[in-house]
């Protein structure tokens, strides 16, 4: 078996350690014997979405952000939004994960129009929300996920999409309705950084998982030793509902 | 008034055997609020500000100082906020508010300073660089250079040196009436480079792609914007060139001009040639003698977890603090020229100082500590957040017998000395406190205010 990732924009797209999920997935396939190519493509560098098999979209600042929206319009919209159309598995953070839907409102009316590929909108707050944060996965039976959310963004889900999971400490996508992140087909979003998939080895393989089923129809992925990664995840777990930081 | 009270607070702080070096200008600001300006009166100030390398860049311009003849006072032990800065006019001055001490070198935390230069008057800034620091407090890197720009427009008539191979703080320049003083290194300075992620690939002014003739580290060399032309500007202090570095100083050409100076920089690392560089780019704006400040490059101490060595039952450790990604990468620059095998051991803490958010442990290239096969002894990794730390490594690829997790300070220092390899230590700042006390507790090493 073969997985082929696709980083975008990894040069731009990089603020907080985000490309640890990149790494951590391809040694969690490595260390199982599937074989496994990263291709990065930045701005100006054309995508062919049909390549690969998973997509991974990190967070950035906003300096950057004109950029890369000018990159993005026209023909690396229309590849993206088939993609996950089709069932390609995305990981999109933060950033990442606002550009997938429809538009950014600033906190002062100002609107860009994003991608489009989920319904949900993202609108500009002036205080950011920032913290370890904790909360359930829906796709790993309510197992938790721990991470670190810093955003000023609030995201609203459309009807289309579904949470990722529950608000156990923090805010999450908006700090007011408790929910975090976004499902739709095979996508999963999510304000996480920390960096998200190392410390949360259940949800880094069920992506791999997701992915691989997509490509061949059906894979089982061998178990692994997560004694470190798990003993990670478990500190701030314990830390954040004791002390609620 | 708030004098007293500031000198009675810190007192009574140091009675109690802690450092107090930052309550005690609490206190004083709450009773007045503008006592700063007037105790700053008549100090000749020297403010150093930026991302990386304030604490080292002060330690060398005291030093030339102390070379020149010069009566200051600075402010030691990292407490670099408006009310730590504060504390140390107070300490410097009468009751009456007149300051004793004719100079002063003061190390501004980088969004601190916009606040500080509206109460002191320099006589030179030196901006060392920006990059990504402690994002969950200024959210991105524009924003820090943002601060900088503010404070420095505080600093009417004030001589600023910027950093010439930054593209981010030498662009402040054209926004500024002040005279400029460009320093900056001519030439590549490591042999083979970690990989790291630039923190501004992007032209500052018009957003498009740098073109880099060479690079020294990070983002920082002889950039140019193919499109609107912003580029690097001369320096006009620079290291011309880096005759030797090793794990004790590097040897250097510094090239101010009319006349070039090769000299000792006393620490080792190419991030502390920069930060020499920015020295002598102080010097010339306070107006001391060019052969007194390249002489003093090489006699200056820093301590404070700046490559502090402690030696301890015949066995060396260096305590190398780190802050952020492009700050750890030179460390592992460092590391990786070693030519004798070591023990690596990684202190991570996660509060206020140290950076709340974790996540930028992987931004940073330890793929190359394991890479380093048999000169690796082991590494332990210690701190609040040890086992991300720990997750880290696994993933850089380091073989689980060579990893041990041990929390406990005490315990730590006992596993170092247990062992026959000199050992090179990296905290965050706050791990770094802890562990300073537990040596200077267990092996009678002096307390971090003296």
């Amino acid at each position: 078996m073969e997985l082929k990732i696709c980083h975008l924009f990894p040069d731009v797209l990089n603020l907080y350690g985000d490309r640890g999920n990149v790494t951590c997935m391809q040694h969690r396939l490595q260390w199982r014997g599937i074989d496994v190519s990263v291709q990065g493509v930045s701005i100006g560098q054309s995508l062919r979405a049909a390549d690969y098999d998973l997509f991974f979209i990190g967070g950035g600042q906003d300096f950057e952000q004109g950029v890369l929206l000018k990159d993005l319009v026209g023909d690396k919209t229309a590849q993206i939004k088939s993609a996950v159309e089709d069932g390609k598995t995305f990981l999109a953070i933060c950033g990442g994960y606002q550009m997938l839907g429809t538009y950014y409102k600033t906190w002062d009316g100002d609107q860009c129009d994003f991608i489009g590929a989920l319904d949900l909108y993202t609108i500009g707050v002036k205080e950011r929300m920032i913290g370890n944060y904790l909360f359930t996965c829906d796709d790993l039976d309510g197992q938790t996920v721990v991470g670190f959310e810093n955003h000023s963004g609030k995201t609203y889900l459309g009807s289309g999409v579904k949470p990722m999971g529950k608000v156990l400490v923090g805010n999450g996508n908006n700090g007011e309705d408790g929910m975090e992140g976004a499902r739709y087909k095979n996508v999963f979003c999510t304000y996480s950084h920390g960096c998200l998939l190392p410390k949360n080895p259940a949800l880094a393989d069920h992506i791999l998982k997701t992915a691989l089923e997509h490509k061949y129809g059906r894979a089982e992925l061998e178990p692994l030793d997560d004694a470190i990664e798990n003993s990670a995840h478990d500190y701030m777990e314990r830390r954040l509902r004791a002390h609620g930081k | 008034m708030s004098v007293l009270a500031c000198k009675g607070a810190r007192l009574a702080i140091r009675l109690l055997g802690r450092g107090g070096t930052d309550l005690p200008g609490r206190v004083a600001l709450k009773i007045c609020p503008d006592l700063l300006r007037q105790l700053a009166k008549t100090v000749t100030t020297v403010i150093v500000t930026g991302t990386n390398g304030k604490t080292t860049t002060s330690r060398m311009i005291e030093q030339s100082f102390i070379d020149s003849g010069i009566s200051y006072f600075a402010n030691k032990s990292g407490a670099n906020l408006i009310s730590g800065i504060t504390a140390e006019f107070a300490m410097h001055s009468t009751l009456g508010g007149k300051c004793t001490c004719p100079y002063a070198v003061i190390e501004s935390d980088e969004a601190a300073f916009k606040l500080v230069s509206k109460y002191v008057q320099p006589k030179a800034v030196v901006v060392t660089n920006v990059f990504r620091d402690q994002l969950d407090r200024y959210g991105e890197v524009t924003h820090t250079l943002d601060n900088i720009r503010i404070g420095l427009k505080n600093c009417k008539g004030a001589v600023i040196c910027l950093n010439a191979d930054d593209s981010l703080s030498a662009s402040l320049a054209q926004e500024l009436d002040n005279r400029i003083i460009f320093y900056g290194v001519n030439t590549p300075i490591y042999k083979s480079r970690v990989e790291e992620v630039s923190d501004a690939p992007y032209c500052i002014r018009c957003k498009s792609e740098y073109v880099y003739d060479y690079v020294t580290y990070g983002h920082l060399g002889g950039y140019r914007c193919p499109k609107c032309g912003y580029s690097r500007p001369t320096p006009e202090i620079a290291v011309s060139e880096v005759l030797s570095s090793d794990t004790e100083c590097s040897r250097i050409v510094l090239d101010c001009g009319e006349k070039t100076y090769e000299t000792t920089v006393n620490l080792p690392g190419g991030y502390n040639i920069y930060n020499a560089c920015s020295a002598m780019a102080a010097g010339r704006a306070m107006g001391l003698s060019e052969p007194v400040v390249a002489e003093s490059l090489s006699k200056f101490s820093c301590g404070f977890g700046r490559m502090e060595k402690f030696e301890i039952d015949g066995k060396s450790l260096r305590m190398i603090l780190i802050k952020n990604p492009a700050g750890c990468n030179q460390v592992l620059n460092f590391l990786t020229d070693a030519t004798e095998p070591f023990l690596f051991v990684a202190c991570l803490n996660d509060r206020a100082f140290d950076g709340k958010d974790v996540s930028w442990i992987w931004d940073v290239d330890f793929e190359q500590i394991p890479a380093m096969g048999e000169l690796l002894s082991g590494v332990i990794v210690s701190g609040d957040r040890a086992e991300d730390m720990a997750t880290r490594f696994k993933y850089a690829g380091l073989p689980a017998e060579k990893l041990r997790v041990i929390k406990d300070y005490g315990e730590l220092c006992k596993a170092c000395l247990a062992q026959d390899k000199p050992v090179f230590i990296m905290p965050t700042y706050t791990a770094m406190l802890e562990l300073r006390t537990t040596i200077s507790k267990n092996y009678g090493f002096k307390n971090f205010w003296e």
